[in-house]
């Protein structure tokens, strides 16, 4: 086997088993021989075309969810940052943040948080359709979607409830003095306990053939 | 129709073809412009053969890999017909009125303001 030929049959691991049981084999075939002779890579271009591809067989309910797992695995990055930090003084926005955080991250953190809640929705929806007619796949799969909200409003409860924030009730946002970090280590439980689910949700989803996909092949002369 | 779809099918006219025949054929036909990368071509397949449009007609191993040949169906003969006529009349439509814009264009450039 060649460097090419391996690092091709490494792109094409981003399908779904299903479809590449399919179709991997005489893909590689055409990706080796559109490769011109004496190159270790695929170019830039096969390897987005394999990348979208590959999204747009897995569909929607994947493509939606792995963008809200990503958000979330950002916003547990932050809550991370924010555990080794002082909260901002004197005011306290509506997400939390540490004291001289640049605006830029703010920004960030306001965005991911929107497209967070944004995508709870259609992730539930698009998934509920790509497991329709599949009981306990998807009885497993709503589950860890209903536990990892569930898991967040004990985080959403913290976080107005910080000791930033009533610390800034009780003193008119004086925290001097303050030495306490944003988030207490509660949250970071928490937020392992949420990646973990999203990743069982993406694995039974990965694992999902779904409704429509490769269509029957009948070979009319061999 | 998109234009990838219509070379693609187009590049069937003349009998079955594998992949990167296909993607041989399509940059051929269409000078160059279309320039398929694989994902995209079998993003193509998927759909056209669940269309019926396309359907699989050989299968062979080549170099111990299989090697799969697609031919145009006949309602994907019809379809890419009926696109041809659309495209063919949508061109004249403004060929025929380039010509007249730029004969009044040149008649006014001459005449007195």
């Amino acid at each position: 086997m060649t460097r090419l030929e391996r690092r091709c049959r490494w792109l094409l691991r981003a399908y779904p088993g299903w479809y590449r049981r399919e179709r991997a084999g005489e893909m590689l075939d055409t990706l080796l021989e559109a490769s011109p002779p004496g190159r270790n890579w695929p170019s830039f271009r096969e390897a987005r075309a394999l990348a979208i591809g590959s999204l747009r067989a897995r569909g929607w309910a994947f493509f939606l969810s792995i963008l809200w797992a990503g958000t979330g695995a950002a916003g547990a990055g932050y809550i991370f940052l924010l555990s080794t930090h002082l909260p901002a003084i004197p005011t306290y926005s509506r997400i939390p943040c540490w004291a001289g955080e640049p605006g830029v991250i703010i920004d960030a953190g306001y965005l991911g948080a929107a497209a967070w809640l944004a995508l709870t929705i259609p992730v539930l929806v698009t998934g509920l359709i790509r497991f329709n007619g599949l009981g306990t796949p998807a009885a497993a799969w709503g589950g860890a979607w209903i536990a990892g909200l569930a898991l967040m409003v004990p985080v959403a409860r913290w976080q107005t409830s910080a000791p930033a924030v009533q610390a800034c009730n009780n003193q008119g946002c004086s925290l001097a003095g303050y030495s306490h970090a944003v988030v207490s280590w509660g949250e970071l439980p928490v937020c392992a306990a949420w990646l973990a689910l999203e990743a069982v949700m993406m694995l039974i989803l990965a694992r999902t053939t779904p409704a429509r996909c490769v269509p029957q092949r009948t070979v009319t002369s061999t | 129709m998109r234009e990838p779809t219509y070379f693609v099918l187009a590049s069937l006219l003349d009998g079955p073809l594998h992949g990167y025949a296909i993607i041989q054929r399509a940059a051929h036909l269409s000078g160059g412009r279309v320039r398929l990368a694989t994902g995209t071509l079998y993003t193509a397949l998927d759909r056209l053969t669940a269309d019926g449009y396309v359907e699989l007609v050989r299968e062979e191993t080549v170099n111990g890999r299989v090697r799969r040949s697609y031919g145009l169906t006949p309602p994907g003969a019809d379809a890419l017909r009926a696109e041809a006529t659309r495209m063919a009349e949508a061109a004249r439509l403004v060929t025929g009125r380039c010509r007249r814009l730029t004969a009044s264009g040149s008649a006014r450039k001459t005449s007195p303001a």
